[in-house]
């Protein structure tokens, strides 16, 4: 009896390991003794309309009807708001005042870190055994995570320098090195290039995973403070990102009053 | 998982052997198309932890930076240089080495107006500036013997435009020529519309982006199970190859870089790539929708990464051309973010300089009438 069972489990390793060495796009659980975050993700609350809880609201364009209001959505925020410091306060709530036509998303300008995980728009997750590469479908952003030796930042860029290791089951990604230059949501709310980002993806189950972020930058926050949401996977078949290269779209609000205007 | 019992132990045992035997058989059934591409014993790549040839690493085309994309007429089909042409092309490097070694302004790097092109400008040289960046921040190749990166057809220059082709090209021409801003120093920036993809910080392309060149031409290869990317630093490109051989995106779907789908033949990575939207210039010529790139990518030692792209265009070109260089592995090459629109300061002096200009000289009208 007892062996039998063996032999059923036993055909059954058999046959996850057969899966990568075909090279297919199997989900084995771990990748090189890790786990297997490869795939294709996305949050899919209301994150990036306002990081804290939010009711619905009209959108700024009438024309576009209900189809350009605000939904509503709870906050990610851990203790519900983020711990400004008071004038930092009045920058979130200038920058809300200018929003959209302000907001470095409408200017397709990259989304910096933790943004860039909770756009509408999916990303993916391309692990090998020495190197993990985030692809995001917003502006053909990605980053590399360095998996090695830590690395200081070179230079202070849009999505930062990422460093990764493994706390168990959890890819842990210290993110610096950050201009400061992105938002944190449509709602306003920004860091500087102070900011220090702590990144925390772990699998709940084959589809899902738990994203958490703390953000650390004492010139806008009175302490440390911590989002966190599930990822879903794009289970559809033959899933892949598509090109959303966004320039184009963000041209004429950009650069219009630039233009030649003709006949006046 | 413990073992419970010793049976369970050694059907786990068995498991394991079988497991280990797998991946063997799998790499035994590509050894025969690698055994066809050479006599010699070739050089076989290290695998990824699930099998697949493993083209990780670093790989900017910058090594090949001087080597001109289409070959000069009098080469004819002589695809290396002679020791002659070889040391003018070293004493060419050598010459460029010794300038980006200087901290200040040299003759060569000095303004001129009689040299022309970008910075020369009688204006710009009154002011004693030379614009663009210091030549020292440009890449520099490694003299070579390659005369070209095309390699076929056999002359190393891109086919005849089919005649659809000239004809449009011929239209463009005479449109540009026709405008008023035509003649004037700035050129025509009546919209943004009027400056390059590249100039918009959208793309260069499939193929511009990987091309040789002086800055952001690192190529980095990164592999998941299932998955191969082409990241290059160029706009900060990352093109996500699937490998298990799902058919292409409709044909309604379009964009800039394409539809990229890959498969190993043998040691080879093979991608090819459709569904581009159009207009997206390969070898300065606008090409349709039509464009179809079959690259092919070939690990022939630990540092040399052997690239070939195939171009097929029949609504552009007669026939198909093909692109061959070797990249080679660079550790050191760190590739940085190159967030081209987000910094993009030229659009908006273009064309607020081109409206500063037109208002100088709706200005002196006036003034010529009065």
């Amino acid at each position: 009896m007892i062996y039998q069972r063996s032999a059923r489990i036993a055909f059954a390793v058999v046959l996850a390991a057969a899966l990568p060495a075909r090279g297919q796009t199997s989900r084995p659980g771990t990748l090189d003794g890790k786990p297997n975050l490869n795939g294709i993700w996305q949050s899919v609350g209301t994150a990036d309309w306002d990081l804290e809880d939010h009711s619905a609201k009209a959108g700024p364009f009438w024309q576009y009807g209900a189809i350009g209001a605000i939904p509503p959505g709870k906050g990610v925020v851990e203790g519900g708001q983020i711990p400004y410091l008071p004038a930092a306060l009045t920058t979130k709530m200038e920058n809300a005042s200018k929003w959209p036509q302000e907001d470095p998303e409408a200017k397709c300008y990259m989304p910096g870190v933790p943004r860039a995980a909770y756009l509408p728009y999916p990303f993916q997750i391309v692990q090998s055994a020495s190197d993990i590469l985030f692809v995001y479908e917003y502006a053909t952003t990605n980053r590399l995570i360095n998996m090695g030796k830590f690395q200081e930042a070179g230079a202070d860029s849009w999505m930062g320098t990422s460093n990764g290791h493994w706390e168990g089951n959890t890819l842990v990604i210290d993110v610096t090195g950050l201009n400061g230059k992105a938002w944190l949501d449509r709602a306003g709310d920004y860091a500087t290039s102070n900011l220090h980002v702590v990144e925390r993806y772990t699998l709940l189950d084959a589809d899902h995973m738990t994203y958490e972020a703390t953000l650390e930058d004492p010139k806008v926050f009175t302490r440390p403070w911590k989002i966190s949401m599930p990822l879903y996977r794009r289970i559809e078949k033959d899933a892949q990102l598509l090109d959303f290269k966004c320039v184009p779209f963000s041209e004429e609000l950009l650069y219009g009053k630039y233009k030649k205007h003709t006949g006046d | 998982m413990r073992p419970r019992s010793k049976n369970a132990g050694f059907s786990l045992a068995v498991v394991a052997s079988i497991a280990m035997l797998l991946p063997v058989a799998a790499a035994g059934q590509t050894a025969p198309a690698v055994a066809k591409t050479t006599s010699e014993r070739p050089y076989t790549p290290p695998k990824t932890a699930w099998g697949d040839p493993d083209l990780q690493g670093v790989w900017p085309g910058t090594a090949m930076n001087g080597v001109p994309l289409e070959r000069p007429k009098y080469f004819g089909t002589r695809a290396v240089l002679n020791d002659q042409e070889y040391a003018r092309r070293v004493a060419g490097h050598d010459e460029t080495e010794e300038v980006d070694s200087q901290e200040f302004v040299t003759p060569i790097t000095k303004c001129d107006p009689s040299k022309g092109g970008l910075g020369n400008t009688p204006e710009t040289c009154a002011n004693g500036v030379r614009i663009g960046p210091p030549r020292y921040w440009d890449e520099q190749g490694q003299p070579n013997r390659q005369a070209s990166l095309i390699v076929d057809p056999p002359d190393g220059r891109t086919p005849a435009l089919t005649a659809e082709a000239q004809q449009a090209q011929a239209e463009r021409a005479a449109a540009r020529k026709a405008r008023p801003c035509a003649g004037t120093a700035a050129g025509c920036h009546d919209s943004w519309t009027d400056d390059s993809l590249w100039d918009r910080c959208i793309t260069r392309g499939l193929i511009g982006s990987i091309l040789p060149g002086g800055y952001d031409r690192g190529n980095q290869i990164i592999q998941g199970p299932g998955y191969v990317v082409i990241r290059n630093e160029m706009i900060h490109e990352a093109r996500v190859v699937p490998l298990d051989g799902r058919p292409h995106l409709p044909p309604e779907v379009r964009s800039w870089m394409g539809d990229s789908r890959g498969h190993w033949e043998g040691n080879t990575l093979v991608v090819e790539t459709t569904n581009f939207s159009g207009h997206i210039p390969v070898a300065n010529v606008p090409t349709s929708d039509d464009l179809r790139v079959v690259e092919r990518f070939t690990r022939v030692s630990p540092d040399t990464l052997e690239y070939q792209a195939t171009i097929s265009d029949p609504k552009t070109w007669t026939a198909p051309w093909t692109i061959a260089f070797p990249m080679k592995q660079d550790p050191k090459y760190q590739l940085y973010e190159y967030a081209c629109h987000e910094g993009n300061y030229y659009m908006y002096n273009a064309l607020t300089g081109a409206r500063a200009e037109e208002k100088k000289a709706a200005e002196a009208a006036k003034k010529a009438v009065q």
